[in-house]
């Protein structure tokens, strides 16, 4: 089978520079083993939180000048960087996928970006550039302010009678640190009590399939509304989205209180639907989408891909022009670690990493892990290489592409989507960004 | 404060737990203090194996024989702690299978039925064991959960009277003249001193034992013997798997629960590092090669953790490993030996005889107490392991799905009764490896003094399985808030315990270990935010 492009990976990253790709015209394949880092998502993308040494960072493009040479991010340019974050909101809505940004002047351009916080489970402030429309999102780290501007006094956070990955305690003392007052409650939905009867159903996923029903979504709002005591923000868990933004958009009309939604234990329900949507996407701009695959015994010849199979075709020979691996980090299996080395497996790409395994790990868990930011060599354009040798029609992107540790620095989306646009023009031939 | 106890214990560990339950079925007012939580020194960190001696039959014949027969005691009161799984001492090609002769026979002088069978046998028995093994025997190796046997030596303890104390170091002995008439003692949690006053007081602080004799003003010459180990994700064997030679390192494979664990290394530490014992990256190198000549399918089976115990040996002659020091139990009478009265030591053996050593030591007690009394404690079931079906016993917690139950009672075995089934929630998962249910860990936390997610993890298994912890910290965390009302607390403690769990993963770093690490580290960091400013 020929196509124009082959795409390994069906995470972030692969599908943002698939749809590019697709749209403009270029017959892609994408293949997909299944799960990605969507589906264990926060609920928002950072671009840049911190500097590698750790320093908080409030406007990301303002920062990028400083990071080091070997960073994706140096290796696109911040102008490229400011061009495609001002199109990523567009990029993204016009698949479907409504993201918030924190308010930014649109000038100096530098300053066109700037973080809001996202607040987390454990109820936390986390940097993020554009957040998913229902989570609980803030402009500043200080004030937790409702949709007219007005400070944030009393709070009530509600769960379901039950459910233990959504821990209303945790919250409620991040937020009694903002001054916010707090009250517990907590509902019971029938069909919720149901899915208790195995104990492992009781997952965020399972709560949200059956929170998309009418009679369920209608009754846990009246409900709501019966235990509140004139509080002006209700916290939910994020389980009410999985069928679009819709049902969050009408609890928000029939709850009189700013609605806001925090994350719970993973699966990560606006990060699945997220998902959804952009497969959608690229599948209704023609792409072909593998599901359940994996990519193996490429041909690789003179420094090109030659053709590549997967498992489930067999010695069929899929080839294209080009070809872009975005099959994620270690956890995705994009990179394999054995004990002295790392590899990346399906091509057997140049990977960068610190040859003494003990400094792979801190032994602080929250301390700044290097093993996190190992990723494939690339050059400027994010072609591999093998033994040295350049890869001329293979691309990197997303978390795979080695030279920075976007966990330390809070750029995991950024990384992913700024990649995949610049691999997206470098495979479309073009030397500036054209509109998406 | 001032508190007056027939005698006081100390240490928290299967030695001293033991000790205090069999002083406390004999009617002494007992007194245990624990300046950790329980089984955190050695008794937490070994094998888990149920010895039947056969192991020591060749080189130690006495602690072979004890082992035996404390073997079978423990698989009568403690059934809900042990699995009576058997063992196999193989010899492999690169072994002399003379061995194998000497061996047999110092079995079964020792009292060890040691049956020689066909290496065929023996694969179908074990099929995970080296295929290319040229001789078998067939011993009643088991293995034993630790945890549970300490924790339930310490409930039963409390059942007839103790007085537990758990994060409460003593800080000084209380001397009058040659005499310990108690000690002071530093809550850790309060910050508190009290004093507590006994006519006898028994050291059993394994290789920190050294350090108590020492500020009691007698010395007892210890030999620290590290030994690591590594745990596997799944349970390969079913059967424990021993190399049939010279006791060495890494030569026992040992089914636990639903992963096996294979060690052990055995080096000489300074007293300064028995506090903070970590395997080092050439123990796990060791430990992998020299275990997959016993199950070749540990070479391809995800590692969850490292770890390393002290064994708290008794110097003897100059061994630089200690492989041939004596495990026999050793008790000190400080009176006899010192001229140092109402002190006793208890130390040396092994967590298979600490019945015994708790026998021998509570013998020691009601001498110098002058009290008759007789020890028990060899036909007396600790809780769990109560008379009656454990069937009819599991009708109370009916409501949970049936894994479930099994794995409650498998667990808590007949005390499964006392959990609260009446709570509509309590069947919920708070660990979906270890499938521990929410009445169960609220049990832990309420009445098996339980401070801190380590704590629960010993006495529960949660954290303790596949995910290492992943998934089940947070919601265990959150009972923990629920229970004390400090959430910051909690907070703090499920950092620590999720740095706990990665100290044991870092030193086996690699394949699905660290894959799995990589995605604990996106979840807790980045989305559930947990190092994120508050």
């Amino acid at each position: 089978m020929k196509f124009d492009v082959i795409l390994i990976g069906g995470g972030l990253s692969s599908l943002v520079c698939g749809i590019r790709l697709q749209k403009a015209g270029r017959r892609c394949l994408m293949v997909s083993a299944g799960q990605n880092a969507l589906h264990f998502s926060s609920g928002a993308f950072g671009l840049l939180g911190s500097l590698p040494d750790g320093t908080a960072v409030q406007y990301p493009l303002e920062a990028i000048p400083s990071l080091p040479a070997g960073h994706p991010y140096a290796k696109i340019g911040v102008g490229k960087i400011a061009e495609y974050a001002a199109m990523a909101p567009g990029f993204f809505e016009s698949c479907g996928v409504h993201l918030v940004a924190a308010a930014a002047a649109a000038d100096p351009v530098l300053r066109s970006v700037r973080n809001g916080f996202r607040f987390t489970a454990t109820g936390t402030m986390k940097p993020a550039w554009l957040a998913m429309s229902e989570v609980a999102f803030f402009p500043t780290e200080e004030a937790l302010r409702d949709s007219d501007g007005v400070p944030v006094e009393s709070a009530l956070i509600v769960n379901f009678a039950g459910f233990l990955d959504f821990n209303a305690r945790f919250i409620a003392e991040g937020l009694e640190k903002n001054g916010i007052r707090c009250r517990l409650e907590t509902v019971r939905i029938d069909d919720v009590e149901r899915l208790r009867k195995n104990p492992s159903e009781m997952r965020s996923v399972n709560i949200a399939r059956v929170m998309t029903r009418e009679q369920n979504w209608k009754g846990f709002a009246y409900q709501v509304k019966e235990l509140m005591k004139g509080e002006d923000m209700v916290v939910l868990p994020e389980v009410f989205g999985l069928g679009g933004e819709l049902i969050p958009q009408w609890l928000s009309e029939m709850i009189p209180a700013k609605v806001t939604y925090v994350g719970t234990m993973p699966p990560s329900v606006c990060g699945i639907r997220t998902q959804m949507r952009l497969k959608e996407a690229f599948e209704s701009a023609g792409g072909t989408f593998l599901l359940g695959d994996e990519v193996l015994d490429p041909e690789v010849e003179d420094g090109r891909v030659l053709c590549v199979r997967t498992s489930n075709l067999g010695s069929m020979r899929l080839v294209a022009d080009s070809y872009v691996l975005a099959s994620g980090n270690l956890f995705g299996n994009g990179l394999t670690a054995a004990p002295g080395e790392f590899r990346e497996p399906v091509f057997g790409l140049d990977v960068d990493y610190p040859q003494d395994r003990s400094d792979w790990y801190d032994p602080d868990f929250f301390a700044k892990q290097n093993y996190i930011g190992v990723g494939v060599k690339t050059d400027g354009a994010f072609h591999p290489y093998i033994a040295g040798r350049v890869v001329e029609n293979l691309y990197v992107a997303g978390s795979e592409v080695g030279g920075c540790n976007s966990l330390a620095e809070g750029s995991g989306a950024g990384v992913a989507i700024m990649t995949a646009f610049k691999v997206a023009d470098g495979i479309l031939g073009r030397q500036e960004p054209a509109n998406a | 404060m001032r508190a007056e106890f027939d005698v006081i214990i100390i240490g928290g560990g299967i030695t001293g737990a033991g000790t205090a339950r069999d002083c406390a079925l004999r009617g002494l007012r007992v007194l245990l203090v624990e300046r950790h939580d329980i089984a955190t020194g050695a008794t937490g960190r070994n094998h888990g194996l149920l010895h039947s001696g056969a192991r020591y039959a060749v080189t130690d014949r006495e602690s072979a024989a004890e082992c035996i027969k404390e073997n079978m005691i423990l698989k009568n009161i403690a059934r809900h702690c042990v699995d009576d799984t058997s063992g196999l001492f193989i010899t492999l090609p690169e072994d002399d299978l003379d061995y194998q002769a000497v061996f047999v026979k110092s079995c079964l002088a020792a009292g060890i039925k040691a049956e020689v069978i066909d290496p065929k046998e023996a694969i179908r028995m074990e099929p995970s064991v080296n295929p290319s093994l040229i001789g078998a025997v067939k011993v009643p190796d088991g293995s034993v959960d630790p945890f549970r046997l300490c924790a339930s030596n310490v409930l039963d303890a409390k059942l007839h009277g103790a007085k537990v104390l758990v994060y409460s170091e003593v800080t000084e002995f209380i001397k009058d003249g040659d005499t310990v008439r108690g000690v002071k003692v530093l809550d850790h949690r309060t910050g508190e001193v009290s004093e507590y006053y006994a006519p006898v007081t028994v050291n059993a602080g394994g290789i920190w034992g050294h350090r108590l004799a020492g500020m009691a003003g007698v010395n007892v010459g210890m030999f620290p013997a590290k030994g690591s180990l590594l745990i596997f994700a799944h349970r390969v064997n079913n059967v424990v798997i021993n190399r049939c030679r010279k006791p060495a390192n890494a030569d026992i494979l040992v089914p636990g629960d639903t992963v096996c664990i294979i060690g052990t290394t055995s080096t000489r530490v300074p007293y300064e590092e028995c506090d903070n014992m970590a395997a080092t990256p050439a123990e796990v190198d060791l430990l992998l090669t020299e275990g997959a000549k016993l199950a070749p399918g540990l070479a391809h089976t995800r590692i969850l953790r490292a770890y390393a115990g002290v064994r708290p040996l008794v110097s003897a002659d100059n061994d630089p490993s200690g492989r041939n020091i004596s495990r026999g139990i050793v008790l000190l009478d400080h009176e006899e030996r010192d001229g140092v009265k109402g002190f006793i030591t208890i130390t040396g053996g092994k967590l298979m005889t600490y019945r015994l050593m708790a026998q021998m030591a509570s013998d020691a007690v009601c001498r110098k107490l002058r009290i008759n009394a007789d020890c028990i404690t060899a036909r007396t079931p600790l809780p769990g392991s109560r008379p009656g079906g454990l069937e009819k016993v599991a009708r109370k917690i009916w409501e949970v799905p049936t894994t479930v139950q099994k794995a409650v009672v498998g667990r808590v075995g007949t005390r499964a009764a006392t959990l609260s089934p009446e709570d509509d929630y309590a069947g919920s998962l708070v660990c979906e490896c270890e499938e521990v249910p929410v009445s169960e860990v609220d049990a832990a936390i309420e009445r098996m003094d339980v401070h801190n997610l380590v704590d629960l993890r010993r006495r529960t298994r949660v954290g303790m399985g596949t995910c290492q912890g992943e998934l089940c910290a947070c919601r265990a965390a959150g009972r923990m808030a629920q229970a004390s009302g400090c959430t910051a607390k909690a907070r703090a403690d499920l950092k620590s315990f999720i740095n706990e769990r990665w100290k044991g993963m870092y030193p086996v770093g690699w394949g699905d270990t660290l894959r799995e690490s990589a995605y604990t580290q996106w979840v807790y960091s980045e989305v559930l935010g947990l190092n994120g400013k508050i």
